[in-house]
């Protein structure tokens, strides 16, 4: 048997940030996950389809301010998320660390706001089922916001370390790829949390 | 560049009993000797130890390379079948008499609803995946998974979930409200105690593992493909894997939300089920069946592609019809999302809603038919060679068809209505559950076993076993399909004397000890072939596929070079035209693949892969704790989710030196 080299790989990327498999990877992390938010929301439609009154008498639906005020900060932070991302390519290691510690900053005051507007649900999880899956989504929600940030905090610190190069930037595109997710399925959830009582 | 003076390599490394995985410290072990696709032999000793897993016992919970885990999962899945199938057998003593008392009514429901749910989410899932990480990544021709430690981290999570989930039984913990767990039946007021949050909380804990293995089954068929392998020549099983790890990225969530509402109506009472308080128990129906539906399929699927590659390899022919049989395994996977309703026929649908539901899962007989086909004409005419491999496919054609006519039957709503929540449906999702997996998993036992191994598993011992299931299975679950029509529930367990069904239950019983010692003779056959038997080879069925084109057991690289291929039989290619293309440049002293474009597999990249570590360990020993925790408290889940970040920074951190290029 005859053997060929017909591809040589000594040339060829070993780094690859945008287009490497994680980053595939982290895409089906993201499928998954928007999957539960389907199903979440899905949910309280089946359920909300089922009650007499939505949200039940005397219940008012949550008050509008700050989950509106967090329908702006988040897209704020995605996009100091993707000028962080801008100065990686580029190599400025002070825009990148700049960035992401301000998108952490925002997120975290999205934070403050979504715990104020919690207490003041005008309902607990365990009287009636609205409650319950308002307070599911919310938390589910919540938890994500808080996972983004504290994965962005590592990579934070090991920017303001110098660690990142534009070629060892993988750890960068792949938290923004999530953080752009975070964001964006609040849209959804805000949409059908806040909106969906009032005009259904 | 050529190299006509390397040898062939079609030297097994089973033959010299050299285990390929750690137990060559320094010398030169016997299959490198004189290197291997062009690869010379030094070189190739320098890739098998950067590509080792340290042997010993503690560096057993380092291990990541793809073969030690695929290998992991099929031989764990395994152990649960033989535990869920004697559950099977208690069962099937207790109704061998009406009035019996082998188990009273707790233990039955217990016994029951372990099984079922084992055999589910604990034996067929697992099994089909870790064929899958095995098999798929030699398949495309890539080095290891794209993701080693998440592979590693999702062997963990399913062994511990899974052992949790058998432990409860001995302990008395185990849940009884049967594998769907309905509510109202499964709500704090009707079962308190433990047994349900053991279902609920492992349940969602093992299908993380299912979707890891997704995730990571994806992405290593789409971007770790070996050069030239396009879309349209990758092999059928490949693109089976590829559907089943879509749908279980998309078939999953749905249970996770579902038994995560129902953790929630036990430990902090929301009232999502509670119809008192506004919440439907009907939701968790859909929920689980928008899950379970596809499951079946998830199971299916990969099977399918088995049932293909052994259709090829004993016909030695190209499949008939590959885009037919393509677009009916994504078919399947897409219509399989339409059908969850047709559990629920009982429950007051509107009508319309009714109709739909019927006309979908009736449509789902299409491309089944299709590939039944397919598999027809590709043996039409040609000298099959009916090895073992070969006469559970047979056995999973009769009995898989079987299955199939009554889906047929149940999916139409007025027999539906006759004959749900009785033994016709027990017969039923047997003949489907055990036709489309069990005799496919069998077949590819025995087809992959000299792969895995080295060594040939016995003829005459699998010629015996398949003979025996094929019997058992026949004589343990045709008779329910009467009993069924006789009014028998299932999940009763126990009926009286005058019901006139003691017969077919004695003969159903007697089938289920056939069907068992048929089993534990293929048990039997591969504990002894791993030492006794016949010297395999690289390719002792004569292959097409590019797992046949390294040793067996596989390399630790997997293979010494990669291949370029340019059809979709690249090993018959190979020995027709005598010669071999490879990639060249790709370095021996770290664990390096290519990565090539999704369609057209054009090279573009080198990934770097991970080698042994200790993290993916321990996270799942944290995240476990974590789920074990939330049976009993909520803050589990607050303390698990920051115990379980800290080991994952753990994981990721980079250690120095850094990859520098």
């Amino acid at each position: 048997m005859e053997h060929r080299i017909e591809v040589d790989a000594a040339e060829l990327s070993r780094f690859a940030p945008h287009d490497h498999p994680l980053w595939w990877g982290i895409l089906g992390a993201v499928a998954i996950e928007a999957a539960v938010v389907a199903n979440l929301l899905t949910s309280y439609f089946y359920l909300a389809a089922q009650a007499e009154a939505w949200p039940p008498d005397g219940v008012d639906p949550p008050a509008l301010l700050w989950p509106t005020l967090v329908l702006f900060v988040l897209p704020l932070s995605s996009l100091t998320m993707w000028w962080a991302g801008k100065g990686s390519d580029a190599g400025r290691r002070r825009q990148l660390a700049l960035g992401v510690t301000a998108s952490v900053g925002l997120a975290s005051l999205a934070l403050v706001f979504r715990s104020i507007q919690i207490a003041e649900f005008d309902i607990r999880w365990d009287e009636h089922a609205y409650g319950s899956i308002l307070w599911a989504v919310t938390g589910f929600h919540y938890t994500h916001v808080v996972s983004a940030i504290v994965g962005t905090a590592v990579v934070a610190v090991l920017a303001w370390r110098g660690y990142f190069t534009p070629e060892r930037q993988l750890g960068v595109v792949v938290d923004t790829l999530y953080w752009y997710f975070v964001a964006g399925v609040f849209l959804p959830i805000y949409l059908v949390l806040y909106w969906a009582p009032r005009l259904l | 560049m050529t190299d006509a003076t390397a040898p062939d390599g079609t030297r097994g490394r089973g033959a010299g009993g050299a285990r390929g995985h750690g137990a060559e410290p320094e010398g030169l072990p016997d299959y490198v000797r004189g290197g291997r696709d062009g690869l010379g032999e030094a070189e190739l000793a320098e890739l098998e130890r950067t590509w080792q897993s340290p042997p010993g016992f503690l560096a057993w919970f380092t291990h990541v390379n793809h073969t030690n885990i695929g290998r992991r999962f099929i031989i764990t899945s395994l152990v649960f079948f033989a535990l869920a199938g004697l559950l099977a057998l208690a069962m099937r003593l207790q109704l061998a008499q009406p009035l019996n008392d082998v188990l009273g009514p707790e233990a039955y429901n217990q016994v029951m609803t372990v099984h079922g749910t084992a055999m589910m989410f604990l034996f067929a899932i697992p099994a089909m995946e870790g064929a899958a990480i095995y098999l798929a990544p030699l398949m495309v021709g890539a080095r290891d998974m794209a993701f080693p430690r998440l592979n590693a981290f999702g062997y963990y999570v399913y062994l511990i979930g899974g052992t949790v989930f058998f432990l409860s039984l001995p302990f008395g913990l185990a849940p009884d409200a049967g594998w769907f767990n309905y509510v109202p039946l499964s709500s704090k007021e009707f079962s308190a105690g433990y047994g349900i949050d053991v279902w609920t909380t492992m349940i969602t804990f093992i299908e993380v593992s299912a979707l890891t293995a997704a995730v990571e089954l994806i992405v290593t068929i789409l971007k770790l493909r070996a050069p030239g392998m396009s879309l349209d020549r990758m092999p059928i099983f490949v693109w089976a894997v590829l559907v089943m790890s879509f749908m279980i990225l998309f078939a999953m969530p749905s249970v996770i939300v579902a038994s995560a509402l129902l953790m929630m109506d036990r430990l902090v009472d929301t009232a999502f089920f509670d119809a008192a308080l506004g919440g439907s128990p009907l939701l968790w129906q859909h929920l689980f069946w928008f899950f379970g539906h596809p499951e079946v399929y998830i199971i299916l699927v990969p099977a399918l592609g088995i049932v293909t590659s052994i259709v090829v390899t004993f016909t030695r022919r190209s499949v008939f019809g590959y885009a037919a049989l393509v677009l009916a395994i994504v078919g399947i996977g897409m219509v399989s999302f339409g059908l969850w309703v047709h559990h629920m026929y009982t429950t007051g649908l509107p009508l319309m809603g009714r109709s739909f539901f019927m006309a979908a899962s009736a449509m789902i007989a299409i491309p089944s038919g299709v590939q039944v086909y397919c598999w027809i004409a590709t043996m039409w005419g040609a000298r099959v060679r009916f090895a073992t491999p070969m006469l559970f496919v047979l056995g999973f054609f009769a009995i898989f068809i079987a299955g199939g006519l009554t889906g047929v039957m149940v999916a139409s709503v007025p027999f539906d209505r006759q004959v749900h929540d009785s033994y016709f449906v027990v017969a039923h999702f047997h003949y489907v559950l055990v036709g489309g997996s069990v005799f496919p998993l069998l077949a590819g036992l025995y087809y992959w076993f000299p792969k895995a191994t080295g060594r040939m598993m016995s003829e005459r011992a699998g010629r015996w076993s398949c003979g025996l299931v094929f019997v058992g299975f026949n004589l343990a679950f045709f008779p329910m399909h009467q009993l069924g029509l006789e009014g028998m529930p299932r999940r009763v367990y126990t009926y009286l004397p005058e019901t006139g069904w003691t017969l077919l239950n004695q003969l159903a019983t007697a089938g289920s000890a056939i069907l068992a010692l048929g089993f534990a003779i293929t048990l039997a056959n591969a504990a002894l072939s791993l030492r006794r038997g016949a010297p395999a080879g690289d390719d002792p069925w004569d292959g097409p596929t590019l797992e046949w084109a390294t040793t067996s057991p596989p390399l630790n690289c997997n293979f010494a070079r990669q291949a370029v291929v340019q059809s979709g039989n690249p090993v018959w290619d190979r020995r027709r035209a005598e010669v071999s293309a490879h990639v060249g440049g790709l370095r021996t002293d770290r664990r390096e693949t290519i990565v090539t474009t999704v369609l057209d597999a054009r090279p573009h990249a080198v990934q770097v892969l991970p080698g042994p570590t200790p993290w993916p360990f321990v996270s799942a020993l944290v995240a476990s704790a974590a789920f074990l925790g939330l049976i009993f408290t909520p803050w589990a889940y607050v303390l698990g989710f920051f115990a379980a970040f800290v080991t994952f920074v753990l994981w990721f951190w980079p250690r120095r030196p850094w990859r520098e290029d």
